[in-house]
């Protein structure tokens, strides 16, 4: 018996080296990684030539890019997984993450990737990708809200510098605006626009900066019903009310040079650059978005994961970190320098290190100051983020638009706001 | 061997199965396409789905939240009704007013392929072209107001209006359409109906209210019948020309739950408004075809 156990033993030993042996081997069967992102192939460039890199320095494996529109990713990359055909590798808007956990798409992280991340990122996007205290992934691309000014316009209406409370925003913007002998807005004081992000998230900055988050600690409920949110949202709906603002005139007017301020996330500079040409830094300034408060805006962030049904989920967190990772000593890593291409800003502390050149305009200085502030806020991942989001824009809208009053307009927001968080697990 | 063969073949001729071959293509296609997804959504609509995990049976749960939670489900059956009745006022005498001019032309070809042509081209398109002709400060129409001193509404961006500008593009989308069937209607009216009339006295108004449209009643019928139907289920033109804004002014049904379905993904909901949608669409079509029988083709 006990010979027979040690010849057990001893082909035990001989499995466990030959699979190790044949482990190298393993990693260089032909495999394909692929990667979704909603960057088109100009933005991606940086990342494409990394990934060209990838594949030369590491033969058998081979990198496929899909570009999939912004609006329709999770619905793509979910159809994708049902039909069989998983992508590797997101790049996540990080409200997105919820569903995803709740369907248990996402993997989590090996610990080395873990702890990569825990020390090599700010904490504000570390928490953008955690769920429930558990991180998901690796941070990538950070945005910030800040007021955009137009100097030109401000100049011109005779104020020297931009306002710091919302009174002097609505005496600035009434001063700037100027209409049509239709009646309809030509030059605007203060811009809104028709998208979430110019509705409802700068709602949310302004709850930020006054000091109120739009949601409960445990993403379980609103504070919509807060004295400070019906407050913002009755002086929202009074630019529209005195006709300092209207639909007619929107936040993409700003490049028009139409539009005397309005708030805007970081990611737009290289837009703003292109529109503004060499007038660009006498033109377009930064500052705090107006409050009463104590200050702050609403951070929010994408970050990369690997679906959990991957079969190369070791291979996708391999190039992750690489792809994470200085390419150089004191350089940027792929990921970075794709972001530095658009002026996107990063929770990469090297990146940040190595952009440093590259955001010291003051266009850039300001939002990174913002990033940095303590009231800087990431926005909360909460359950079904984009309908939650959808649904208090139609409710703002319903303000400004002065068919409810703000309080009625947000009592409501919250009661449907709230059917929805009770839905999750 | 071989007479089992024909009696098989002889089998497959024979009165009682040949028939039942002959329309199984068509059977199984209708299945496959129609009955099936309508039991599949049925079943859906009673369940919490996202269209990835397992469905979750919630009973009438999906029908519950409609009629009860969900605040703005009923609006937006408004708003179908408000954008199907409103098309069809305004698209309909629009058409057969033009068919009526076109008719008496000697270039009805040309008049035909030149309202033919929205037919022709890309929803998509038409709905951008018509987002820079009724933009509020450069828009074509606003501009040629403006110069005239008249007042410049907010066409899509205020919410009083905003559904009556998507009703005018949708009517001139489908202007063509109605014209051919119309056209087609007029040219089988026999000419000596008007040449009695015209010997009566009859003038061109006369000729047209008491001649024209009491003959042309089955094919008026039945484009209105089908605009009408057509209108409540569409969608596309809002999505790309307002997005169902401002304040959801133009949201209808279909665009309501395209988005609860590939934008929330819920499909359970989305199927049960789907059903809702469906059920009044149905009344409504067979309350106009029991009019189109009694009050149009048999009357006339």
């Amino acid at each position: 018996m006990a010979w027979l156990l040690r010849r057990a033993k001893g082909l035990a030993l001989f499995v466990a080296a030959a699979a190790s042996a044949a482990g190298p081997a393993r990693t260089q069967m032909p495999i394909t990684i692929k990667v979704a992102t909603h960057y088109n192939a100009k933005q991606s460039a940086p990342l494409l030539a990394c990934f060209s890199q990838y594949e030369a320095s590491h033969p058998g494996v081979r990198i496929v890019h899909q570009q999939v529109s912004y609006r329709d990713f999770l619905q793509t990359t979910l159809i994708s997984r049902l039909g069989g055909s998983p992508v590797d590798i997101y790049n996540l808007y990080s409200i997105w993450a919820p569903q995803l956990i709740g369907m248990r798409a996402l993997d989590l992280p090996p610990p080395d990737i873990e702890r990569f991340v825990r020390s090599s990122y700010k904490q504000s996007t570390v928490a953008a990708a955690s769920i429930g205290g558990r991180l998901y992934g690796i941070p990538s691309a950070v945005s910030v809200y800040q007021l955009a000014f137009n100097r030109r316009l401000l100049t011109a209406a005779g104020v020297a510098e931009p306002p710091r409370t919302w009174s002097e925003l609505e005496r600035t913007a009434a001063a700037i605006t100027r209409k049509n002998r239709g009646g309809n807005i030509v030059v605007g004081g203060y811009a809104y626009g028709q998208s979430v992000a110019n509705v409802t998230h700068v709602f949310y900055a302004q709850m930020y900066a006054a000091g109120v988050a739009p949601y409960t600690p445990d993403l379980r409920g609103t504070n919509l019903r807060s004295p400070v949110a019906v407050g913002i949202l009755q002086r929202q709906a009074e630019l529209f009310r005195k006709g300092i603002t209207s639909n007619s005139i929107q936040t993409r007017d700003f490049t028009g040079g139409a539009v005397g301020m309005t708030v805007i996330a970081n990611w737009q500079k290289d837009m703003l650059r292109a529109a503004f040409g060499p007038r660009f830094e006498e033109t377009v300034g930064i500052a705090p978005i107006p409050t009463d408060g104590p200050g702050g805006t609403m951070i929010y962030s994408f970050f990369w994961g690997v679906d959990a049904a991957s079969r190369v989920k070791r291979q996708a967190w391999e190039l992750l970190r690489w792809l994470n990772t200085a390419r150089t000593p004191g350089g940027l890593s792929c990921t970075g320098a794709m972001l530095a291409g658009m002026g996107d800003l990063t929770g990469n502390t090297q990146d940040l290190s190595a952009m440093a050149d590259r955001i010291a305009d003051p266009f850039s200085r300001h939002f990174l100051a913002a990033l940095n502030a303590p009231g800087a806020a990431s926005q909360a991942n909460v359950w079904h983020a984009d309908e939650v989001d959808r649904l208090l824009k139609y409710y703002i809208e319903m303000a400004w638009a002065g068919r409810m009053s703000s309080a009625a307009a947000l009592a409501e927001a919250d009661s449907e706001i709230q059917a929805i968080l009770k839905e999750q697990p | 061997m071989s007479t089992r063969a024909v009696s098989i073949g002889e089998w497959l001729s024979s009165r009682r199965v040949a028939p039942y071959l002959f329309v199984a293509p068509i059977i199984v296609f209708g299945l496959a396409f129609f009955v099936g997804p309508l039991l599949f959504a049925a079943f859906v609509s009673l369940t919490d789905w996202d269209g990835l995990g397992h469905p979750r049976w919630v009973g009438l749960g999906n029908y519950l939240y409609l009629a009860v939670t969900d605040r703005f489900f009923l609006k937006s059956i408004l708003n179908t009704f408000y954008f199907a009745f409103g098309s069809v006022a305004v698209g309909v005498p629009a058409a057969l007013v033009t068919a009526a001019i076109i008719a008496r032309s000697k270039y009805q070809a040309f008049w035909r392929t030149v309202y033919w042509l929205p037919m022709v081209t890309n929803i998509v398109a038409i709905a951008y072209i018509w987002k820079f002709v009724l933009a509020d400060t450069n828009g074509l129409v606003n501009r040629a107001l403006g110069v005239v001193g008249l007042p410049e509404p907010n066409w899509l961006t205020s919410p009083s209006i905003s559904m009556l500008s998507v009703i005018l593009v949708a009517a001139w989308m489908s202007l063509g359409h109605n014209i051919l069937l119309f056209l087609t209607g007029l040219n089988n009216v026999d000419q000596s109906y008007y040449e009695a009339a015209e010997i009566d006295g009859a003038n061109a108004v006369q000729l047209f209210r008491h001649v024209t449209i009491p003959l042309l009643m089955p094919t008026i019928l039945f484009v209105l019948i089908t605009s009408f139907i057509a209108a409540l289920s569409s969608f596309a033109l809002m999505l790309i020309l307002t997005e169902g804004g401002p304040v959801r002014s133009t949201t209808v049904t279909g665009l309501y739950l395209y988005d609860m379905a590939f934008t929330d993904l819920r499909l359970g909901r989305a199927s049960a408004a789907a059903y809702v949608l469906s059920a009044i669409i149905l009344t409504i079509s067979l309350v106009q075809l029991r009019l189109f029988r009694r009050g149009g083709v048999e009357a006339h």
